[in-house]
């Protein structure tokens, strides 16, 4: 079904909007999330909570990209889900990505205004327009779906060592771009 | 781990929503193995005995009728290979046509350089009046009566006795200036490569001269150069860009410069195709089927089913298109429709080729419908007949009849069978692990005539010592687009793409394009500096890839 038709479902407050949500993009949902959380279940029920989560935004909102406007949700939806799991499970899902970009967060004080939490995703932003398409997709399959690095490694046809120094070129690149604009986090 | 890179983390989460879904879009696997040599491949072919010997791939479609000689040279590429394509490459369209590529020499020679000029003709968004007249009458495919009763529909879909057409696409004028700077004369090689398939060549095939006078050209054949995904698109991130069944296509220019840039791919179309001629098969030919009309079962079939030893034998069909297999028995079944009075397969054999060990005996039975469920058995039979060939022979047989089928297929038969059988050697039947389309071993589902790939058109040119020559390619050039019902913002908007060095070993002394905009277009976005408002068209090009991207004006 097309993007349009979807929504047209939501804003006629038709519950097949639901079914032609996830028909379309549930796979697609259930794995980020499963990157994230490492636990289907888990993953099941963000899902789920992503279908709530539109319903109540549709109307008002009219998605331009229904893709990315789910994998947002249920992107933040599972991360939120993760940091409350923490404490429990340790050493898996998101917490192996946060470790990895330990190599961008440069080095200052630290400052939590939200202001300049913006700031920094604007930069990530800019920066991501600056790489070859090749590098930006890797980047966001990585560190935005949560990929598996020997998944995305056999996807692009390199070995998982290649990979994982490519990544290494492009955290140290977020790192310099992030330092040169004077990002805080 | 820091709470900083954990907000980092989340701050990533709020990247612009073009970039999450171009995450999502399927990869494009890269498929170096595919451009290997022959020799190479030859040795995964299963059960295959004997030397594959290699024959010219050369298709006469000379504007003078005969082929050039065979060029014996290895071009080297002169366009640096990069990761991917930078902030000013212009838009990723839906559909891709391609860049124009630069001429090149079948051998380096440093003492020849050339000075190009290209122009971008948009004469064919002329709008042009097609009657219905003329519609009807280029029907010369069809008699008189029938060419009759098309006037009339056309005439009830278009009272006014017409209608204005026009098209996107774009006339180009590739010309290079040669110099031979040395002080002796030279024969050299050219190449001039463009992107097509096969089933498009008669509106895309470029037409070379040198100063004018028509030159006499071969044609060179790019492998197919995509990559190949399962069904499940939908489930990106997870094992579903994994399988074979479904085709990914180059569609950026970043694919053609990683296609392109080391010069591997060139290489390899100057090779020569493979020959099967000392390779031996058992062929049975079904002929003479005879069966119910299908009003009186649902799908008539009939069923041929055999014994062999899955690792000894490789069988390959023709004319078949349903089958059973048992490896732990040894059993396989193939079947296919009774042809029914009329239809296109009615009369024609069918043919179950086998490779390595000879098969068991082989028995045919008609079935009510297709589908090895079903065993209530109908009045049904053919002639079988087996012989021993070539596998070179056979597939001749069987292409030929695939070619014959296939509307739109131009060029000479040697070309589409040359592809077919390189079809099978990268990816087909002749494979041990055969990619998912083709794993049941159905020639005619092969679809090498339909697939955009990269050709060279070949020729030879004198330069005289210190003097130059003009060689001119002319093409008409499909434009890149944006499909309209994906609503992406470009509806309307139509990209060319020019690429100054990929692929090429000139040594070019400037590059300049010429717009010839016809009052048709509104210039979008671009990186070749036309200014249609202070009269600029012409312009330097410069960096290794160059866009266009414009609309039609509004009323024209």
């Amino acid at each position: 079904m097309e993007d349009s038709a979807i929504v047209d479902l939501y804003w006629a407050r038709d519950q097949l909007a639901i079914t032609a949500s996830d028909e379309k993009y549930g796979p697609l949902c259930r794995s980020l999330s499963q990157n994230i959380l490492n636990s289907w279940e888990d993953a099941e029920e963000c899902v789920n909570d992503t279908w709530h989560r539109a319903w109540n935004a549709m109307p008002p909102q009219r998605p331009g990209c229904l893709r990315a406007f789910f994998a947002k949700i249920v992107r933040n939806l599972s991360l939120d889900r993760w940091r409350a799991q923490r404490a429990r499970k340790r050493g898996e899902g998101a917490e192996a990505l946060v470790l990895e970009l330990e190599d961008c967060v440069p080095a200052a004080p630290s400052a939590e205004e939200e202001t300049e939490a913006r700031e920094a995703a604007r930069c990530v932003d800019r920066w991501l327009d600056t790489l070859p398409r090749e590098d930006r997709v890797i980047f966001v399959r990585r560190y935005w779906y949560g990929q598996r690095v020997d998944e995305l490694a056999a996807q692009l046809g390199y070995t998982p060592n290649r990979l994982a120094q490519r990544l290494f070129r492009l955290r140290s690149g977020l790192r310099r771009a992030l330092e040169e604009e004077g990002v805080r986090l | 781990m820091s709470e900083q890179s954990e907000r980092l983390l989340r701050c990533i989460s709020d990247i612009g929503e073009e970039k999450i879904d171009e995450g999502a879009q399927p990869l494009l696997r890269r498929k170096r193995t595919a451009w290997r040599r022959w020799g190479a491949l030859a040795a995964a072919v299963v059960l295959v005995v004997g030397a594959v010997r290699v024959l010219p791939r050369m298709g006469g479609m000379a504007s003078g009728g005969g082929a050039a000689a065979p060029s014996g040279g290895t071009a080297t590429a002169g366009g640096g290979a990069g990761e991917g394509p930078g902030e000013d490459e212009g838009t990723a369209f839906q559909s891709y046509a391609g860049p124009v590529l630069p001429l090149t020499l079948g051998q380096a020679d440093s003492e020849i350089t050339a000075q190009r000029e290209i122009t971008l003709d948009f004469a064919p968004w002329i709008k042009r009046w097609r009657s219905n007249e003329d519609e009807a009458n280029s029907r010369e495919d069809v008699s008189p009566e029938t060419r009759q009763e098309i006037l009339e529909q056309y005439n009830e879909w278009f009272p006014e006795g017409g209608r204005w057409q026009s098209s996107t696409d774009i006339q180009v004028t590739d010309a290079y200036t040669l110099t031979n700077t040395s002080k002796e004369e030279k024969t050299v090689s050219v190449l001039y490569p463009f992107v097509s398939s096969l089933s498009r060549m008669d509106s895309r095939l470029p037409v070379l001269s040198a100063d004018g006078q028509p030159l006499e050209t071969g044609l060179r054949t790019g492998q197919y150069a995509g990559g190949w995904r399962g069904t499940w698109a939908g489930d990106l991130l997870l094992d579903a860009d994994f399988g074979s069944i479904d085709r990914l296509y180059l569609d950026s220019w970043a694919d053609y410069r990683n296609l392109l840039a080391d010069g591997a791919y060139l290489e390899t179309a100057l090779e020569d195709s493979p020959d099967f001629s000392g390779i031996p098969v058992v062929v049975y030919e079904f002929s003479h089927i005879w069966g119910p009309e299908k009003g009186d079962f649902p799908n008539p079939t009939l069923r041929s089913s055999f014994s062999l030893d899955y690792t000894k034998t490789n069988v390959l069909t023709y004319g078949f298109n349903g089958g059973s297999f048992d490896q732990e028995r040894g059993w396989m079944g193939r079947e296919f429709s009774i042809p029914q009075p009329g239809e296109p397969d009615d009369g024609e054999g069918r043919y179950l080729i086998v490779l390595g060990e000879d098969i068991g005996a082989i028995t045919a039975q008609g079935y009510e419908t297709g589908g090895w469920d079903n065993d209530r058995k109908i009045e049904a039979g053919t002639t079988i007949q087996r012989y021993e060939t070539s596998l070179e022979e056979i597939l001749r047989t069987v292409f030929q009849r695939c070619y014959d089928r296939q509307e739109g297929l131009e060029g000479d038969f040697e070309l589409y069978f040359g592809l077919m059988k390189d079809e099978l050697l990268l990816c087909g039947g002749l494979l041990a692990d055969p990619v998912s389309r083709y794993e049941k071993g159905g020639l005619e589902y092969q679809d090498s005539g339909q697939l955009d790939r990269v050709f060279y058109l070949e020729s030879s040119v004198t330069l005289p010592a210190g003097g130059s020559v003009t060689l001119t390619a002319e093409l008409t050039k499909e434009a890149s687009f944006d499909f309209g019902c994906a609503k992406t913002g470009n509806t309307g908007v139509y990209g060319c793409d020019l690429a100054t060095s990929l692929g090429s070993n000139l040594t070019f002394t400037r590059q300049t394009a010429v717009l010839e905009d016809r009052g048709q277009i509104a210039l979008v976005r671009q990186s070749i500096p036309f200014d249609l408002e202070a009269g600029v068209r012409t312009a330097e090009l410069t960096g290794e890839h160059c866009f266009l991207e414009v609309k039609r004006l509004p009323g024209e």
